[in-house]
């Protein structure tokens, strides 16, 4: 790996760490899946900055190129990560349709007694004339 | 003795008011809700227009959330039986009390209204059919039990199977699956002969693109229900 490359990719993975940052800051990604990503971004900086650990690892694995257990690594964590994404949709949509039901149901409950709150007043009402024509 | 039916509703405007007049009219000791899964059309303004009992949906949560809504009803509402009836037109009312019957005379906890004990009415088309037989095969495979119309979604649920359901239900194509779920728990399911009609309004859930998804989720859905536990 050339010089050229190696701060090539720092100043990729710097840029994303930034934006990270910065989307944490607003509010707009939760720090606990931030989490995961600052750690991929920070073993990949330091790959970056030091290539003998690269070198070694690949070494040490038997795989060819450097560049197939970049990919590899990837790949598989790429893989992972959408695998737990999708774990976690299905928790959401079984906690999204509990919501909605007990919503759907509360509001029916909610009409029902305004129902029989202006059934009781309509009677009352009905009660207080006849007591009024008594009273004539 | 308290018994409800459920109509789950989705884009049903030109059928739902003749459903639940029908209901009215043959099987007037039931109560009724319609569940509205937050249609398109005007299925809302009918039930309203109506005065109709209607639980609606803020977000559309499909068939199977929108009948497991009526279950849980059912169960909050300590009745004692609830059925499933299509508000499209599908289904007659004048079943519902034998369909009761039955229930309390055999003790079931389950009874399913079956197109093809008869093989009278409306009875699906040639694909379909074939598709559903080779779900009652694969029911009788995993259960033992031979269930003849496993798709009927006219289905009458005691307390301890509106329980069940009310906690734990399919989302999508819920028949089948769920028939399995309640006879891998023990319960007692048997069928009675009715008649469907065509379906008048409202367009089928299962489009033919939708078909090979259908078949195969179902199929897994049934093997997993049947190692559940």
């Amino acid at each position: 790996m050339s010089l050229k490359t190696q701060i090539m990719v720092a100043v990729v993975i710097v840029a994303a760490l930034v934006w990270i940052a910065n989307m944490v800051r607003k509010q707009a990604l939760d720090i606990r899946f931030a989490l995961s990503w600052v750690t991929v971004g920070g073993v990949v900086l330091i790959l970056d900055v030091f290539p003998g650990i690269m070198n070694y690892l690949v070494h040490l694995l038997g795989i060819e190129l450097p560049v197939n257990m970049m990919f590899f690594f990837g790949f598989c964590f790429t893989l992972l990560l959408l695998f737990i994404l999708t774990v976690k949709v299905s928790k959401q949509e079984e906690q999204l349709k509990r919501l909605t039901q007990e919503l759907a149901l509360l509001e029916d409950r909610m009409n029902s007694r305004r129902l029989d709150k202006s059934i009781c007043r309509e009677a009352n009402q009905m009660k207080g004339e006849t007591c009024k024509k008594k009273d004539e | 003795m308290k018994k409800l039916v459920i109509i789950p509703a989705y884009n049903e405007q030109g059928g739902i008011e003749r459903t639940v007049r029908d209901i009215l009219e043959y099987a007037p000791d039931f109560d009724y809700v319609v569940i509205n899964d937050c249609s398109t059309d005007k299925t809302l303004e009918v039930c309203r227009k109506n005065d109709f009992h209607v639980i609606s949906l803020p977000v559309n949560l499909g068939i199977g959330g929108g009948v497991q809504t009526g279950y849980l009803y059912a169960f909050q509402n300590d009745y004692d039986i609830a059925v499933q009836f299509d508000g499209d037109g599908q289904h007659n009312a004048r079943y519902l009390n034998e369909m009761a019957d039955k229930l309390a005379k055999d003790n079931l906890d389950m009874v399913i209204g079956s197109r093809y004990i008869k093989k009278e009415g409306f009875q699906s088309s040639g694909l379909r059919r074939v598709g559903i037989r080779y779900f009652t095969a694969l029911i009788k495979l995993v259960t033992g039990k031979k269930i003849t119309d496993p798709t009927s979604g006219m289905r009458m649920a005691g307390r301890e199977v509106i329980e069940i359901y009310a906690k734990n239900y399919p989302k999508d194509y819920p028949e089948p699956e769920s028939v399995v779920a309640i006879l891998k728990a023990d319960k007692k399911v048997d069928e009675i002969p009715v008649q469907m009609n065509a379906r008048e309004e409202g367009v089928s859930s299962i489009s033919p693109r939708k078909s090979i998804y259908y078949m195969i989720k179902v199929s897994l859905a049934i093997l997993i229900a049947a190692v559940r536990r």
